[in-house]
């Protein structure tokens, strides 16, 4: 039997009188107990992912087009009686940005004014130019790019990586969400599901700003008899009591890894407050961040909170920009000079700051940062002012481990409507993120509904353009 | 594991003949099988068992201990522990019968549809909100759940529950809860922003309403057939005998329909006269030119057009004195006597109108919204796309020369010529909430007029004053009515028949005089007059019940959700992309069942339901190999935590193997000819069975069989979620066994989520929500699942969010799970009141960690338990030590 990772897991799946449902990933995968050697090295250890809420739009942020400036106002005719359709709208006239574009960094990339911080870093990035959704509409192109599927049910990319790799450490879990303190994304908790995977596989929410971060972290401030010594002599006693039960059980692992849960949720639970405490963190740091500006505070507390969690061993921490629903996010149809610059705002000089941050302590060595959304915007208005969705064409950007600085894949058509040259799907952009960690994405595969399920479906090509 | 037990169990594994013509068995002919002859075998299923064991050289385990075995049974069959008083008399019960009689009470007990109905509702993918990107409630899904419950309570025939949930409708017409049944196929998600929002002519809609046919063809194959067809959407399946035409022939089945609020009525023959007027509407749609142009409907048709001539001439228009706008706009009086606004555009606003009219009686107030060029695309409305809201319309009338203050009108209905949804319509403007509006997107530049018809016809008196208020108090900036006409009618009530508000079309052909009309303009008339008097017949009976179902018949929700008039038609698609249509398909099913026909025997193609019909009874064949396979497989799973084949939804080649082929066949066969269909009469079969009632504790077999494939001990498994809520509640005294109705919310909502469209996003906090509420305390099974935000504390104990079908649950344990099990608020206040209940029965900390363990764990401390907990609770309260106990294996799982 060859030993890569899944046909173990699979072996012992099948066996297990009942170790299908623990977590196996901390049985066979962690990497310190060097069990399974992955197929290959790895250049990224960890992923932080900053995920665009509602759909940021490529053509007024990454995506300078001369022909869209030019033929600005006219009616949108691409030519050869292609039918143009909007998801919610009438299509309006062309519209150039309302921003400034400039050419930045020694690669001359063109970012626009609205997004002033990252444009200074464009030469550690690697842009996807030319993505692609098959969806226009939110709840569809969020769980394709999240899942990898336009349904519900899918396990979402973290679950997946949580549950190929585990975690880091022993203390924290393996996948982190961490949603905007406006409100959940689209779709919900789904978002982070971790679909028919075991459930240990989930993304752990933290709201950050919430009284309580962590659901069931600690008992309700009701419950006056729980004191930490309740529970410590109570942990002690229950520990004897399911020992001695499970003494009179031989051969069901469940028993003794629902007592090694209580053991880990422990260590967790202590682990958390510093996880999640800012205040050892320097003034500088904070600063930088932007933690001290009210537009900036949620993002940055957030930025600030993953480069804290990959530290201690959270293998993939997605931070969100904007809530779901029609507003406080990047679904701008209404007015993109004042709905995006303000989620732009937002966003920003946060982003940038955890890029710095990452390089500056030598972890974007062997972090992966990614930015994306679910999909782009149209070229042309919604009302004059707004712009509706647009999954033809949409921009993403890695940086960090495994990553070619500085460089650019794929290019849309001359009014960033559709993409056009070396497009990226959703698989493809799965399937490079995954390679980067050292898994092929062909071989991390679970049987579910009669089909062996995996995060790229069946496709997905790694875009090695962007590999360093 | 030992490597041992690795090794054995490889060597089972490979002693076990599998062909490649096994993994073909579920589709092979069902011939009963001869029953080993096994010395002392209880049960067939023990013969059966037995023999595969012998040969194995494995003996099965001695029975569980009657303890053990009372509360497996209880929680196996109702979901409910039972009581330590229970416990104890069965234990020492001598009667020979005592057993039977236990599974008999159990069986009979309502908790054991309540118990088995969410095993149902886990394939069936049932939740309370649509899911997807806004997530919206469903307010009528829940009478399917009850419909589910009864069924099983009832002991329905399995044929019949197949049926009903397919096409109860066509079948059994005169029986409403057949009707409900329908939410089967509609219980799964559903995306309101595709099949609502998203335009009707976009890839986006149209692939969304094929993903939803999708869902229903692999929501009843996986189901009913335990087959994985949807594979074939864009290939033929790669495993298995099914070909990509077959898969859209089975789309072609639900071609017809679509998944919305469905009208039942529980009075059966209320429920025959709408499906009679229904079909007849139906019929009314597709009329020939011959009956249109008939001298019986002629003649109706002048009949109707002279009341309608003396209705029209009954509106007579308000003497408007002034119209004030609270809001700052101006007010202008038009030559028609319309009004006109102009000017300011506020943020808010209303219009009051104070206005006159001769002595007479008030049936109902019309409000014509017209429209003008001066108004943004021609209006009616001021806002930039022509639009408005109107989010109330009041009357008051004050008596001519008295002091006394006017009296409010009160509407009892409202209609409008058109509206912009179902949520969006004239109905929202009487509905008291100013949230909720009347608007017009997207027929701008056009007039429309709405209908108020008061409750009450009343006389008013010369000079009577009257104050019409038009509201435009949403919070939706400068949506006012850009130019109105108000009139009153004498002859127009809500005690007189309905009058539909006229459609523009036929206001067209009424212009023309009768002389000049064309026999289409004239057919046209005639067939708008019938079905005009279809929906007053309809709207005349007892306002029916909602259930949300699949169902051809329902209002269309904007512009681009509406029914289809016939079933659309369906493409085989290339590679399954829209964009490549191949041939036409028509309805069809599976040719792989061995002396089934793959033909279904269609009475008419073009009645959707029809099609249904006949595809349920193909499933309900006695030959469907398939059918009787999958229900027995599906129940033992639920009985032994794991089935004879331990993928119920997959039969096919990528599925898993049978353990016990034979006794799958023989069990099949029994429940379909000797139990006929009875469920309860196989739970009693395999409870019954000596094969499960065996002990859980030994461990003799592991070195041959470590997984227990073969059955030589009974298998521990974990309380579900609901089980462990349930006996939360059981324990703490505080379960309400109220059954059905509206599911429980148990949660709060944060801002002012409605859950409904147009509503803002739903903030659920789940950790606030107070666990004494009334709703906390009713069965899990009626808990209102809300499917992108479940409960953390079911979520963590592996209950299905709903977002996929879930024919077998996972058992995690995982740290999440841990932290609820010890710091939820509900379970914690459960411990409480279980705390509560011990210390008054129990005066000595003995006593009360006694009875602790008799409550929660069914017996009695050891010595050195009792020490040990009596000196925690004496540290630190009974509540902590009961929490103790709930959190211990020994009750989360059952031996």
């Amino acid at each position: 039997m060859q030993h890569t990772a899944s046909n173990r897991r699979e072996f012992l799946g099948h066996l297990g009188s009942g170790l299908g449902g623990i977590a196996l990933a901390s049985l066979v995968q962690r990497e310190s107990s060097g069990a399974i050697p992955p197929p290959f090295a790895p250049k990224a250890r960890r992923v932080i992912q900053l995920f665009m809420n509602g759909g940021a739009s490529q053509c007024d942020l990454f995506d300078y087009k001369p022909q869209l400036i030019a033929q600005h106002g006219q009616k949108f005719d691409p030519g050869a009686g292609v039918r143009v359709e909007a998801s919610i709208s009438t299509p309006g006239a062309l519209m150039k940005s309302p921003f400034e574009w400039a050419q930045h960094g020694q690669c001359g990339r063109w970012v626009s004014s609205a997004l002033p911080h990252l444009a200074k870093h464009v030469d550690d990035m690697a842009f996807l130019m030319a993505m692609q959704s098959v969806s226009n509409v939110h709840g569809p192109a969020s769980y394709l790019q999240t899942s990898g599927f336009l349904p519900p049910g899918f396990p979402s990319a973290g679950a997946w990586i949580s549950y190929a790799l585990g975690s880091l450490s022993d203390n924290v879990p393996a996948f982190v969400a961490l949603p905007d303190a406006k409100g959940m994304p689209y779709n919900g908790r789904s978002a982070f599901t971790s679909g028919f995977l075991p459930a240990n596989h989930q993304g752990t929410v933290i709201n950050a700003s919430a009284p309580q971060p962590i659901t069931h972290l600690r008992p309700p401030a009701s419950a006056t008899h729980i004191t930490p010594v309740s529970r410590t002599d109570g942990l002690k006693l229950l520990s004897e009591m399911n020992t001695a039960h499970a003494g009179q059980r031989p051969g069901d692992s469940r028993l003794q890894a629902r007592i090694e849960s209580y053991e880990l949720a422990a260590r967790f639970q202590l682990a958390a407050p510093e996880l999640l405490d800012l205040t050892g963190e320097t003034t500088a740091t904070k600063n930088l961040y932007g933690i001290d500006e009210p537009q900036t505070a949620d993002f940055g507390k957030r930025c600030l909170m993953a480069r804290r969690m990959i530290e201690r061993g959270v293998r993939f921490v997605q931070v969100w920009s904007g809530q779901g629903g029609g507003s406080d996010n990047w679904d701008n149809h209404g007015h993109i000079a004042n709905e995006l610059s303000t989620a732009a705002i937002r966003m920003d000089q946060p982003a940038a700051a955890l890029l710095t941050d990452l390089k500056a302590r030598g972890l974007l060595d062997d972090t992966l940062l990614v930015w994306t959304t679910e999909f782009g915007r149209m070229p042309f208005s919604q009302g004059g002012t707004g712009r509706d969705h647009n999954g033809g064409t949409f921009v993403s950007w890695f940086a960090g481990a495994g990553v070619k600085p500085g460089s650019a894949y794929g290019q849309s058509d001359e009014w960033s409507w559709k993409a056009a040259e070396d497009i990226t799907t959703s698989y493809d952009f799965h399937a490079t993120i995954l390679h980067l960690l050292g898994i092929d994405h062909e071989k991390l595969t679970v049987r579910h509904g009669g089909i062996d399920r995996r995060l790229t479906d069946v496709s997905g090509n790694v875009v090695k353009s962007i590999l360093a | 594991m030992k490597p041992l037990a690795i090794v054995a169990a490889l060597l089972t594994s490979l002693a076990s003949p599998t062909t490649a013509q096994d993994r073909n068995w579920a589709l092979l002919p069902l011939t009963m099988p001869v029953v080993p002859e096994v010395e002392g075998a209880a049960t067939e299923i023990d013969a059966f068992v037995q023999a595969e064991l012998s040969a194995a050289g494995i003996a099965s385990s001695p029975m569980a201990e009657r303890a053990a075995l009372i509360r497996r049974l209880s929680y196996d069959l109702t979901g409910l522990p039972p009581t330590h008083e229970e416990v104890q008399a069965f234990v020492s019960d001598k009667d020979a019968n005592a057993y039977a009689k236990l599974v008999t009470r159990l069986l009979e007990s309502e908790r054991y549809g309540e118990h088995w109905a969410r095993h149902w509702l886990d394939i069936a993918n049932y939740a309370d909100t649509h899911g997807n990107d806004h997530d919206y409630a469903r307010p009528n899904a829940w009478p399917y759940r009850d419909y589910v419950i009864q069924s099983l309570n009832d002991d329905k025939p399995y044929t019949r529950f197949v049926q009903e949930q397919v096409a109860g409708d066509a079948l059994f017409p005169e029986d409403p809860q057949a009707t409900v049944a329908l939410g089967f196929l509609a219980a799964g998600p559903w995306d309101h922003t595709l099949m609502v929002t998203v335009r009707e002519d976009t890839v986006d809609h149209r692939s969304a309403q094929n993903l939803d046919r999708d869902l229903m063809v692999a929501t009843v194959m996986g189901t009913f057939q335990s087959l994985t067809v949807h594979c074939a959407r864009c290939h033929d399946h790669k495993f298995d005998p099914i070909t990509q035409r077959e898969y859209y022939s089975l789309q072609a089945v639900f071609a017809g329909v679509d998944r919305a609020d469905r009208p039942f009525d529980e009075d059966a023959r209320t429920q025959t006269e709408r499906t009679r007027l229904l079909g007849e509407k139906r019929a009314l749609q597709q009329l020939d030119a011959a009956i249109l142009s008939s001298p019986e409907v002629v003649e109706k048709v002048a009949v109707w057009e002279e009341t309608l001539r003396k209705r029209e001439e009954s509106w007579v228009p308000f003497e408007i004195a002034t119209v004030v706008s609270i809001g700052g706009a101006t007010l202008t009086r038009q030559d028609d006597g319309s009004w006109f606004a102009s000017g300011t555009r506020p943020k808010a606003d209303t219009y009051i109108v104070t206005a006159h009219r001769p002595a007479g009686a008030i049936g109902a107030i019309r409000l014509e919204v017209l429209p003008d060029e001066r108004l943004p695309q021609s209006g009616p409305g001021r806002w930039d796309n022509g639009n408005f809201h109107l989010s109330e319309f009041r009357v008051f009338a004050a008596p001519p020369g008295t002091a006394e203050s006017a009296k409010p009108l009160v509407i009892a209905r409202a209609t409008a010529d058109h509206n912009e949804s179902a949520t969006i319509s004239a109905a929202q403007a009487i509905d008291g909430d100013d949230k909720s509006h009347w608007g017009v997107n997207p027929r701008y530049g056009e007039a429309h007029k709405a209908i108020f018809e008061l409750k009450d016809l009343a006389e008013f008196p010369d000079r009577t004053t009257f104050t019409l208020m038009l509201e435009h108090q949403d919070g939706v900036e400068g949506h006012g009515i850009g130019r109105f006409r108000l009139s009153a009618s004498d002859s127009v009530s809500a005690s007189s028949p309905v009058f539909a508000p006229i459609p523009d079309k036929v206001t067209t052909i009424l212009q023309v005089p009768v002389g000049q009309r064309t026999p289409a303009q004239q057919q046209a008339l005639a067939q708008a007059v019938l079905l005009l008097e279809n929906e007053q017949a309809l709207a005349a009976l007892p306002a029916p019940r909602l259930v949300y179902a699949v169902t051809r018949d329902f209002p269309p929700d904007g512009p681009n959700f509406s029914p289809a008039p016939e079933p659309r038609p369906i493409h085989l698609l290339e590679r399954g992309e829209l964009s490549k249509p191949g041939e036409l398909v028509g309805p069809g099913t599976l040719a792989c069942i061995p002396e089934l026909p793959d033909a279904l025997t269609i009475a008419e193609a073009g009645d959707e339901s029809q099609r249904r019909a006949a595809l349920a009874h193909w499933l309900t064949d006695p030959r469907n190999v398939l059918t009787w396979r999958s229900i027995v497989n599906r129940v033992w799973s639920y009985h032994f935590g794991r089935g004879l084949c331990d993928t119920p939804n997959d039969f096919g080649k990528m599925g898993g193997m049978p353990s016990h082929p034979e006794l799958l066949d023989w069990l099949a066969i029994w429940f379909r000819d000797e139990a006929h269909g009875s469920l309860k009469a196989l739970h009693r079969l395999i409870v019954s069975s000596e094969t499960w009632k065996q002990s859980t504790l030994t461990a003799h077999g592991a070195i041959i069989d470590s997984d227990n494939r073969l059955l030589w001990r009974q298998n521990r498994t974990r309380l579900t979620g609901e089980q462990v809520r349930d006996t939360m509640l059981t324990l703490s005294n505080h379960l309400d066994l109220t059954m059905g109705g509206p599911s429980v919310v148990q949660f709060i909502s944060r801002g002012d989520a409605t859950f409904m469209p147009g509503g803002n996003p739903a903030f659920l906090d789940y950790e606030h929500f107070d666990p004494d509420s009334p709703a906390a305390r009713r069965r899990a099974i009626y808990r209102f699942l809300f499917r992108t935000v479940p409960d953390p504390l079911m979520d963590t104990l592996d209950c299905p969010d709903g977002g996929a079908i879930t024919s077998v649950r996972n058992v995690s344990t995982t740290p999440l799970q841990t932290f609820a099990m010890l710091n939820d608020a509900f379970l914690i206040r459960q411990c409480e009141h279980i705390a509560m209940r011990i210390a008054t029965a129990a005066d000595s900390p003995e006593k009360q960690i006694d009875a602790a363990f008799q409550l929660i764990l069914l017996r009695d401390a050891r010595e050195h338990e009792r020490t040990k907990f009596v000196d925690y609770a004496r540290h630190h309260g009974l509540a902590n030590a009961c929490q103790l106990l709930v959190n211990s294996n020994e009750f989360l799982h059952l031996d």
